[in-house]
Parts: structure tokens; sequence; C-alpha cells
């Protein structure tokens, strides 16, 4: 579908956004319905719900929605500095491209962050060798956002015993109970834990014009044919679009901001969808590509007044990377559970959130119950499987028979300390299919994140077992080796000299430079992150259309 | 998307570098469906095949048949899975075909008559002394590809495999209650009541 309007290169446009994802569709339709004219930038192609497929073979493993994995992208990994990173055979940073961004393939388990989770250093102390701070904003000043997102996006829940508090109620009801959520239920009723609806931002009734969810079962990594999952896709860019002030671009990579003789950035550069190079005017440029594609332009726009990259004085573009860790305890059941039925996930156990001293390490999580590899068969066969039972034959065929509808994972997510080492770099010899270098992602696990893993993993056990598994089995404690969730890599903070943008999002060292998206998040959260990247998007654009307007950009 | 990062054993990731190569959408819409219609076609009428040698193609018949075993129910030769080999062979997993054959030379090494040809056991023996090798790894996750995925890839003939395990995957929509375990809760709920 082509946008409604084009503009013109030469002439310049109110506002360049790189990235049409959770932040950048937001941020378009929030300033495109303002009146300012909005040229988007999304590397990969404007599908539509009707292009999503069930096709888990192509969308999981042969990496549709992402682009076409390493061989495309070049991406590289490394857990060590002192390491060469190579090209893994998985694609290590994992995002969509596609209009709309990775809010079109997530899964949309939807949390907000907790009052604590924006002061924690002021509560728990420094952390030594560790990048942990306090936010520059506290909840009180991202709850009205967080509302926001709740009634403009489309989210499906109800209020937890641990939520922090809201100022307004969810617009619709959760979505229904699952049997891996009942059983998640009864296990927790036994341990005195506390088993609460996941909120989604997948819609649970009709709204806003928007058909609700026909539990098709294909959320995690796949698009909502039904457009009832809240991306960005469905919720916000028709309503850009409808604007008439706001053209999506799609199909189009950004791979360079160029600033002019004041210091101020004045074109995007980019390669068309014929691979040609263009370069778009504009007033005020903002990146929202992800918090790996955002540090790479970045690093990429290095000249000689901003020789380290640009907004980048700090030395702190690129580094902080947060993934959150993740652990898993599969577990099978009597009877048919079919959790490969409707969304992911409908109970988390948040018990474990917070920070306890007693445990003697940072960082908490969540507990989910969901189908995980349960989802698709693929998946199941190649991840799902019990590590007692041959890998293939009729032990395997049997196995496979039983288990694939009565068996379900409980998941965690975690903490993930901010620190030097766990960055995004440009890679020296790895290049993607423009010819940019390629996105180096350098990352190790805090020793605390992993003992949180461990300690959750246990927890999750004790939770399979009072919930009547019949067996079950841990994935155990690795190192992350990739990610989805692309945090804290330009940081807001207060000082210029340790954070990249102030709490508005504006860059400390270039005025009408504004970056909002993961790489915004000073702390990790405990695994669930676009429903705050979403409501720091509604609340930048505020303040960037109240700043234009003033004149003050 | 909040997928789990452990990785799978065996070696999963290491051995099928080429199954991320190339992605179906720079292929394209139009040659994709051919390509699709083209192995489904092909596996409905037991046609030739288009990238495999006929004896090569009975072998790799006969190893993926070990690997999913007909037994009261299909397996992988009742689902065609050795059209799927064929089909991504020459197309989008064509990086496979060099470590498919050679693992295919090197499983009839020795043996004085065709793979294809020697008795269950017999071929159950000739896989489990070459299984740790990585082209094993290789043949049995596109086993599992062409067992699972959706038949236009060219196996999962009938959706035999679907049936198998219970996995409406060609519904749409579904309803609560989903399984076993929601609907007993939505009745004490109501119990309750």
């Amino acid at each position: 579908m082509a946008s409604n309007v084009t503009f013109e290169l030469d002439e310049a446009v109110d506002f360049a956004i790189v990235g049409s994802g959770s932040a950048g569709g937001i941020i378009a339709k929030e300033l495109s319905t303002a009146g300012f004219k909005v040229v988007v930038f999304e590397q990969g192609p404007h599908r539509q719900a009707a292009d999503f497929t069930h096709d888990e073979y192509s969308v999981i493993f042969e990496s549709e929605l992402l682009g076409g994995g390493p061989p495309v992208s070049g991406q590289t990994f490394r857990h060590d500095e002192s390491d060469v990173a190579t090209s893994p055979e998985f694609q290590p940073i994992r995002y969509a491209q596609t209009v709309g961004g990775s809010s079109v393939h997530f899964s949309a388990n939807f949390w907000r962050f907790r009052e604590s989770d924006f002061k924690e250093r002021s509560m728990l102390g420094a952390i030594e060798g560790t990048n942990f701070t306090d936010w520059p904003i506290t909840y009180d000043d991202i709850e009205p956002y967080y509302t926001r997102v709740e009634w403009e996006i489309g989210v499906s829940g109800a209020p937890g015993p641990f939520d922090s508090y809201r100022s307004k109620p969810f617009p619709m009801p959760p979505l229904p109970v699952k049997s891996s959520g009942v059983l998640m239920e009864k296990g927790a009723k036994k341990l005195g834990l506390h088993a609460q609806n996941q909120p989604h931002a997948i819609l649970s009734q009709p709204f806003n014009g928007r058909s609700g969810c026909i539990h098709c079962g294909h959320c995690m990594m796949f698009g909502c044919e039904a457009g009832a999952k809240s991306s960005t896709l469905a919720a916000m860019i028709p309503l850009a679009e409808a604007s008439g002030n706001c053209e999506i671009r799609d199909r189009s990579a950004v791979f360079r901001i160029e600033t002019d003789g004041n210091g101020r950035a004045s074109e995007v550069r980019y390669y068309d969808k014929d691979g040609n190079e263009r370069s778009q005017k504009a007033k005020v440029v903002i990146v929202s590509a992800n918090g790996a594609e955002t540090s790479r332009l970045l690093l990429l726009s290095a000249s000689e007044r901003h020789p380290d990259g640009l907004a980048n004085s700090s030395g702190f573009v690129g580094r902080n990377l947060m993934f959150n860790a993740h652990g898993a305890v599969d577990g099978v059941f009597a009877e048919q559970l079919n959790d490969y039925k409707s969304v992911q996930v409908s109970r988390v156990i948040h018990d474990f959130y917070e920070t306890d001293e007693k445990r003697g390490f940072y960082g908490g999580g969540g507990i989910d119950a969901r189908p995980l590899w349960a989802m698709t068969p693929i998946f199941h066969a190649i991840q799902g499987m019990p590590h007692d039972v041959p890998s293939w034959g009729k032990a395997w065929k049997d196995e496979i028979a039983n288990n694939f509808t009565r068996q379900m994972t409980f998941a965690i997510g975690t903490t993930s300390l901010a620190m030097d080492r766990n960055n995004i770099t440009l890679d020296p010899t790895s290049t993607d299919q423009w010819g940019r270098p390629a996105i180096r992602a350098t990352y190790r696990d805090h020793d605390d994140d992993l003992a949180t893993v461990g300690f959750l993993i246990r927890q999750a056990e004790a939770l399979m077992d009072a919930a009547g598994a019949e067996k079950f089995w841990s994935h155990g404690v690795n190192l992350s080796n990739g990610g989805e969730h692309l945090l804290g890599t330009a940081r807001m903070g207060d000082d210029p000299a340790t954070s990249v943008v102030d709490r508005y999002h504006r860059s400390h060292d270039v005025p009408n430079l504004f970056i909002c998206d993961g790489s915004s998040f000073v702390t990790s959260g405990r695994g669930q992150p676009t429903m705050t990247i979403m409501a720091l998007a509604f609340r930048a654009a505020e303040h960037i259309a109240a700043a234009a307007k003033a004149n003050e950009i | 998307m909040n997928k789990i990062n452990t990785l799978s054993r065996r070696g999963f990731l290491k051995s099928t570098g080429a199954v991320t190569g190339a992605s179906l959408f720079r292929i394209g819409a139009p040659s994709l469906a051919a390509i699709a219609q083209a192995a489904c076609t092909a596996r409905d009428t037991a046609a030739p095949f288009a990238t495999l040698g006929s004896d090569e193609a009975r072998d790799i018949a006969a190893i993926t048949a070990r690997l999913i075993p007909t037994t009261d129910t299909p397996g992988a030769a009742e689902a065609g899975v050795v059209y799927f080999f064929d089909n991504v062979l020459g197309n989008y997993q064509a990086g496979f075909l060099g470590p498919v054959r050679s693992f295919r030379d090197d499983l009839n090494a020795g043996l004085d008559k065709a793979f294809a040809d020697l008795t269950e056991t017999e071929q159950d023996a000739a896989l489990h002394r070459i299984e740790n090798d990585p082209r094993f790894e290789a043949v049995r996750v596109l086993t599992i590809f062409g067992f699972f995925a959706m038949e236009k890839h060219g196996g999962n003939k009938g959706h035999v495999s679907w049936d198998l395990i219970g996995f409406k995957g060609h519904h749409g929509a579904w309803a609560p209650p989903f399984g076993y375990y929601d609907a007993e809760y939505a009745r004490e709920q109501s119990d309750g009541e």
C-alpha cells in the first residue's frame, strides 16, 4: 500500500523518523495528526494483515519477517571483547523488518513497569562494575502515558495484586484463561503464590474499529492476520497515513544522518527500494530504529565534529545493552492442554519481581505459563522435546504424538544489569546487504542476571510439580547468545557525561536530534519492555510537538 | 517477542547454518508460489524429482522413513518428505544439497547394496553409526521441516503429521475452551455460582 502523500527530498520535512516500530509508529501518528509533515523510514516492506501467514517454516526458520537472517544482515556476536565476533547461524539480534517493526511479531505480553523499576539504584545502592542507576523520570511521570497506550493502542487485562497504581481501568477485559494458565493457578495456590491475568496488546473484543482476537495461536514471531494484535501497523500507522501528513517510506534503509555547519541534523541518507542512494532533508530527525539499529546509525554518522558517532560525546552510544535474561521449564500433563490455540500467555506470577536482598544478588523477574515450543510443530520438534528421549525413530515419534497437545512451559523473564562490556558496535569486516557495516553485539550476562534465572528456574520447577506435571525438565541457565529486547544503548539521563538523551529524548549533543526506543531505557525491567517503549514514545511525542510549536527545537 | 534463548540439544543451530540463508520473501511471491505448486504437483502425482537423482531420492526417502517411521500411524514416507527435500535443496536450502549428497555417499560406503535396499534393522544400525555427524543432524532437521511444514513446501501430504500430534493448524480461529483443564475450570467456576 502506498502512502497517500509523498514529500520532496530537497524540501525539508518537519520530521524524519527512522523506524516505524513500537516507538516510531506512535511518534509518527502523534506528530502527523498534530499537523506536522512527517516521513517515516522503514527498511522492511509495508506488509498488511492479509500478508501474514501461519507458515511456521518460512516465518521462523527462514527468518521471513526478520529480513532473511545472518547471511543478509551480516550480524556478528561474541561474548567477550577479546574474541573475534562471528556470524552465528541463527540471527543474534532479532527484530522484524516490516512496517510496524517488532510490534508486528512480538507476543504482545504487556506489563507496565512498577514504581520501583525507575528508582532501584536509590533503593538498593550501587552495584560494582555496572552502570546501574535511577531513571531521570519516575512512575508518576510515565503513568499517564501507560494509560494512553492502553486506551489508544488497545490493551486487554485486569489489575494484578502487585501492580503499581493506574489512573484508569483497562479498556477491555483480559483474554480467556488457557489450560496452561489454569495449571499455573493450581500450582501457585498450593505454593502461596499469585497467578494473575497477563495483560496483552491484543484485543479481547472489537475496539476502535478493529476486530478482536480469533485465538488462532500464531502471535509469537508471527504477524497477526486479524489485526487484533495492537502493533503500530494495526493501531497507529493507519491513523498517521489518514492524516495526510505522513509518508511511510518503506524498503528504505537509512545509513547516515548528516549534520550542517551549525552542528544540527540536516538530512537523512538512505538506500531506496532499488538500492539507490537518496537523501531526505528534514528540520528534525527522530531515531526510533531499536536499540541495535539506533546505535549502529549513530555510530555510522560520525563526522569531524562528532568523531565517535553522532550524539556520542558521552561514549554511551551502544553501551549498556540489556537483553533480559531468560529461562524455561517444560512440563507434560496427563490431559490435553491444546495450548497451541490462542495467545501465548494467560497467567503470570510476579511474586519474585522485586530484588530480595536475602537471595544475595540483584534481580527479579516474572514466570508465565505458555505453550512456548508447543505453539507450532517444528518449533516443538526441534526445541521442545524432553531431554531423555531419542532424537529419532519410533520412540521420538510416540513422544511427540503424545506431548504436543499436553505440554507447556513456565517461561522466565528477568533483569539484566547495564554494563560497559555489553554493547553494540560496528563490525570491522562484516556488512549487511546494503553494504552498511554489520551490527556487532558483545554480551556476557552479569553473574546476578544468571543467578536470578537459576533462582526462578527452581521456583518454576516447584510450580510444575505443584501443578501436577507428569514429567518436567529445565533448559538450564545459559549465557544469552542474542536477544529480542534491545535495551539501554542510548540511555536517558540528566547528565550529558553519562547519558545520550535527556528526559524528553532530546540528544544532549544535537538539539534537533531525538532518540526514542528501547535504547532509552536505564534499567531493563523484568522481561516485557514494549509497553514502556510505547509509553515513552507517547510522552516523547507530546514534548517534541510542544517544543516544535514553540520554536524550541 | 519473547523467545527463549536456550539452545537445543544436538547442535541444531550449529548444523543448520543455511537454514536462515535465503528468505522466502526475497525470492518473491510469484516464484515462490510456482515452486510450491510444482512441489505439490510432484508429490501428489509421484512425478520425477527435479533436484535429486532417482537413486538419491530412494535413499533419502528410506532415511527419512527411519527417522520418522511408519507405525500404526503415518510417518515420513506417507508425508512425502522426500519431495520436500527435492524442493528445498533446489531452492532456498540449496546450501544443503552438497552435505546431504555426501552424507548419503558416506552412508552407502562399504555397503554391498543401496541403503534403501537394506532391512529396517540394518538401516537403523547404519544410521546409528553416523548419527553424531553434523550432516546427520542437518538431515534430521530437514526431515522434521518436511514432515511438519505446510504442504506447500512439498511434504506433510494431507496434513498427516499434524493429525499425528493433534495440531489443527489449518483451522484459523478457535474459541474457548481450548483444552481439558480450562474446560474443567470453566465448569468449576459456573458450578460455584
